[in-house]
């Protein structure tokens, strides 16, 4: 998939400023940057969510997962229903299930509800109900920044393992460099609505070009000692 | 949803519980009575017979108000459902249909909600006839624009969740949106809302049948059997009082249930109260050079729930001590015990609680108020949206302190200069939702300062930030802290800006503190698995890419489900047959550091 020159503008404001980036079939893309410097903006205009101008070329059937987990499963509908919702198969029942084994969730949770799961199963319903759309692009918009970091290795872990099963391309924002490090095959920078800096991951982190590269390198949180 | 049987909840069910069965027996059993007509006893007052007098045809009113009943409850409950259908079907129009015939419907409802609800009542009535029919189709039009904005709002609220968003693009079609997504979602506000809209609209009929639009003889309701006696009023009062007092008793049970039901809906489950914990054991000796100074601090809340169990926390003047945990490890409730916050029906006990030296208990909301600065996540719910930011900084002068007007601002400007605020002056003549949410943090941080606090709490004050401004706000923290020498204890689930922040670190879990350690020995010296287990899950710039990340299998157990061994037993990888039964204590583990944990000593 390929993004061309894409703006987009909320009133005067410009929230996303000609951007071009390219997902390489079954590569995970990590977009970092601080708040409002239009991330999600990007992905919302990737996934059809907000107007914007320029082309998005080869992005069929995109699906996005939020940040939220408490917010984006419907409270009255059992798991089961919710991941159900795209599935286009026959056999809704036994795709349910290759789906919930594939987020790594054992079957029995189809039959429950939100509220009976913990944030990171919660994040793995919306990656199983967002799998179902049989999608040709993950978009993962800051997934793991409201899961303790107990649980936020299990959730990374599921998404590196699905780029390797299912070759699936990503699009994977956060505004942590070392989470995305950890999953990204492409760095891509943004910083007030451009795009500032892209390239291999360890390119990116181990010889940053642009200053502001360096700054949000700096400040990853780290240990003393 | 549980409903709380308080008395004026069981009377509203009691009253509707009559109704019903009187709307079901009244015709049966007094249906005769009703009707027989008596040329002897015409236009009686109250007798013996006919406790509430009689008609012009000497039918006993008794009788016909008891038989009334199915009639006006009937009409009532129609209306209510026409009324309800119709507001319905207009509220959640807007959200099937194409953009400018929503905009047309939204338009529509809130023309009819701004006009008033009697006249249109009328003037259905007269349009659609007289009699019932018009009456029923009269009051269900004046309540449908009440219900469409209800729903209106209602679901333009669920419209804009993230699994709407995730629904449409999945291909989910929208009426299924709305018949999966948004109804489910709000049928439990609207089903409350019907028990009220039925109290009103049998209200509404007798008001519509005593201005003589609604039911026409020979039937009669409440309100006709109102009309009728209201012009023997002077002479026979009872006659008018009888069916006047269904009315209001019927209209009044109805609003009360619909009350309970609404105040059960808004509540969360709660369980039957427990014993009390314990009262802790003598405390030691204070500790004379901490700030804060807490021992066996316990919150309870009804139902078992022990959020908080016997925690212990000192911070000496000058130090930064984190407190760290999984998410409802009981982190913030530490903190609004501190501060006097627990919401009720949470209940605080301890051993001590010292700020300064003295127990807080005994200090004034004026005293605390100047002692304590808290910062916490969301700093617009610091701030009032609706005044500039210097004349909030400067309220806390004048309350606390009582300096004068023009003192306080200068203080104000000088303090949000001194958290590196740019341009001060011109901040403090915005409101807050001007500023970023990072200026905003450093706002509240200044509003801190606007005393001379000796303990500065922050909760998460930096968890909705992103990590630059994050950066920025963790500096700007020390840097207050070497300038007044105040503790300071600061919360976080994130133990790396723990680690990076503090001087020491406390580690919680399931409400108990688990290890105490200086923040330089984190990365090298950390002893609990719990605590290991926490950093062992960090990625960080040199994580081994081809290797998975670590986490903690399993979840923290709830508060009231915590059992008698460790806490931590079921997610320890090191755990033993002791973990599951006894609980260890936290002990000293070399200097400066203590651990509760059997298999480490
Ligand atoms: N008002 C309340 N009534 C009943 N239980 C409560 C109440 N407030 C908090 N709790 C429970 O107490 C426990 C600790 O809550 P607390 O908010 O202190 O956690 P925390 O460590 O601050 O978590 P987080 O990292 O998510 O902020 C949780 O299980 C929570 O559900
Ligand atoms: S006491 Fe036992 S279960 Fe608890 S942390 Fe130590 S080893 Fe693990
Ligand atoms: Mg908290």
């Amino acid at each position: 998939m390929i993004i061309k020159n894409l703006t987009v503008r909320f009133g005067d404001f410009t929230a996303v400023d000609d951007v071009t980036l390219e997902v390489p079939d079954g590569q995970v893309v990590g977009l970092v940057g601080e708040s409002g410097s239009g991330k999600s903006s990007l992905a919302r205009a990737v996934c059809g969510l907000v107007p914007y101008t320029g082309s998005i070329e080869g992005a069929r059937r995109v699906q996005m997962v939020f940040q939220d987990p408490y917010a984006s499963l419907n409270p009255r509908m059992r798991v089961g229903d919710t991941v159900a919702e795209g599935i286009r198969a026959r056999d809704r029942d036994s795709e349910v299930k290759r789906l919930l084994e594939l987020v790594r969730l054992p079957a029995e949770v189809a039959g429950r509800y939100p509220r009976e799961l913990s944030g990171g199963q919660r994040q793995r319903v919306a990656i199983a109900r967002a799998l179902g759309g049989d999608p040709g692009l993950l978009v993962a918009d800051e997934i793991t920044s409201s899961l303790d970091v107990s649980v936020q290795g299990a959730v990374l872990n599921l998404v590196r393992g699905l780029r390797d099963e299912l070759g699936l391309p990503m699009v994977f924002i956060s505004h942590n460099l070392a989470v995305v490090r950890y999953v990204a095959d492409v760095v891509a920078v943004m910083h007030q609505g451009r795009l500032v800096e892209a390239g291999p991951t360890e390119q990116v982190v181990g010889e940053p070009a642009h200053d502001y590269t360096r700054a949000l390198l700096a400040a990853v949180p780290r240990l003393r000692g | 949803m549980p409903v709380r049987w308080s008395g004026p909840a069981v009377a509203g069910a009691v009253i509707v519980a009559l109704m019903a069965a009187l709307a079901v027996a009244g015709p049966i059993v007094w249906g005769d009575a009703a009707e027989r007509i008596d040329a002897g006893a015409i236009l009686q007052g109250a007798s013996a017979e006919h406790p509430l007098g009689t008609d012009n045809l000497g039918r006993d009113l008794l009788a016909r108000v008891l038989v009334a009943g199915r009639f006006s409850l009937a009409l009532a409950l129609a209306a209510t459902l026409i009324g309800a259908v119709a507001g319905i079907l207009l509220g959640t129009l807007p959200s099937v249909l194409p953009r400018r015939a929503a905009r047309l419907a939204t338009g529509t409802v809130n023309a009819l909600v701004a006009f008033p609800g009697l006249l249109l009542a009328m003037f259905t009535a007269v349009v659609a006839g007289l009699g019932a029919r018009g009456a029923v189709l009269g009051i269900g039009a004046a309540i449908a624009p009440g219900f469409a904005r209800l729903t209106q709002t209602l679901a333009a609220t669920v419209a804009g969740a993230d699994y709407v968003s995730a629904a449409r693009m999945l291909g989910v079609p929208r009426r299924r949106i709305l018949s999966r997504h948004v109804l489910p979602n709000i049928a439990e506000p609207l089903i409350l809302n019907l028990t009220q809209a039925l109290g009103g609209a049998l209200l509404g009929l007798a008001g519509m049948s005593f201005l003589g639009l609604g039911v026409q003889p020979p039937s009669f309701d409440w309100g006709r059997l109102l009309f009728d006696g209201f012009s023997r009023i002077y002479v026979t009062p009872e006659v008018a009082l009888g069916p006047a007092a269904a009315v209001a008793l019927a209209g009044i049970g109805f609003n009360l249930l619909g009350d309970a039901l609404a105040r059960a809906a808004a509540r969360t489950t709660v369980r039957k109260a427990e014993e009390p914990p314990a009262p802790p054991a003598e405390p030691d000796e204070p500790d004379p050079g901490a700030v804060l100074d807490v021992r066996d601090l316990t919150v309870t809340f009804p139902g078992g729930s022990n959020p908080v169990r016997g925690l212990s926390l000192t911070v000496a003047p000058g130090e930064v001590v984190g407190l760290v945990g999984e998410s409802g490890s009981g982190k913030s409730l530490t903190a609004a015990a501190i501060g006097g916050l627990v919401p009720y029906p949470g209940k605080v006990t301890y051993g001590r609680l010292h700020l300064g030296g003295r127990d807080v208990a005994t200090l004034s909301d004026k005293e605390l108020g100047t002692a304590l600065a808290m910062v916490f996540q969301d700093p617009l719910a610091a701030l009032n949206p609706a005044l500039k930011v210097g004349g909030q900084l400067a309220e806390v002068a004048v309350v606390h302190e009582g300096a004068s007007r023009a003192e306080a601002r200068r203080r104000a400007v000088d303090r949000l200069g001194q958290v590196h605020l740019p341009e001060p002056e011109r901040r403090a003549a915005q409101h807050p939702h001007e500023l970023s949410g990072g200026m905003r943090q450093r706002a509240v941080i200044a509003m801190g300062l606007m005393g001379t606090p000796r303990l500065i709490i922050a909760d998460e004050p930096t968890t909705a930030l992103d990590v630059t401004v994050q950066r920025q706000i963790l500096r700007l923290l020390r840097e207050v802290v070497a300038e007044t020498g105040a503790a300071t204890l600061f919360i976080s689930h994130d133990i790396a800006v723990v680690g990076q922040l503090c001087d020491r670190v406390v580690v919680m879990y399931a409400g108990r503190v688990v290890e105490e350690l200086p923040a330089d020995r984190l990365a090298e010296g950390a002893a609990h698995p719990y605590t290991r287990a926490l950093i062992a899950s960090l990625p960080g710039l040199d994580t081994d890419r081809t290797r998975p990340l670590a986490g903690i299998p399993g979840t923290q157990p709830a508060p009231d489900q915590v059992g008698p061994g460790c806490a931590f037993a079921p997610r320890c990888s090191l755990a033993t047959e002791r973990c599951t039964t006894e609980r260890p204590e936290l002990d000293a583990h070399g200097p400066r550091q203590r651990v509760a944990c059997w298999e480490v000593s």
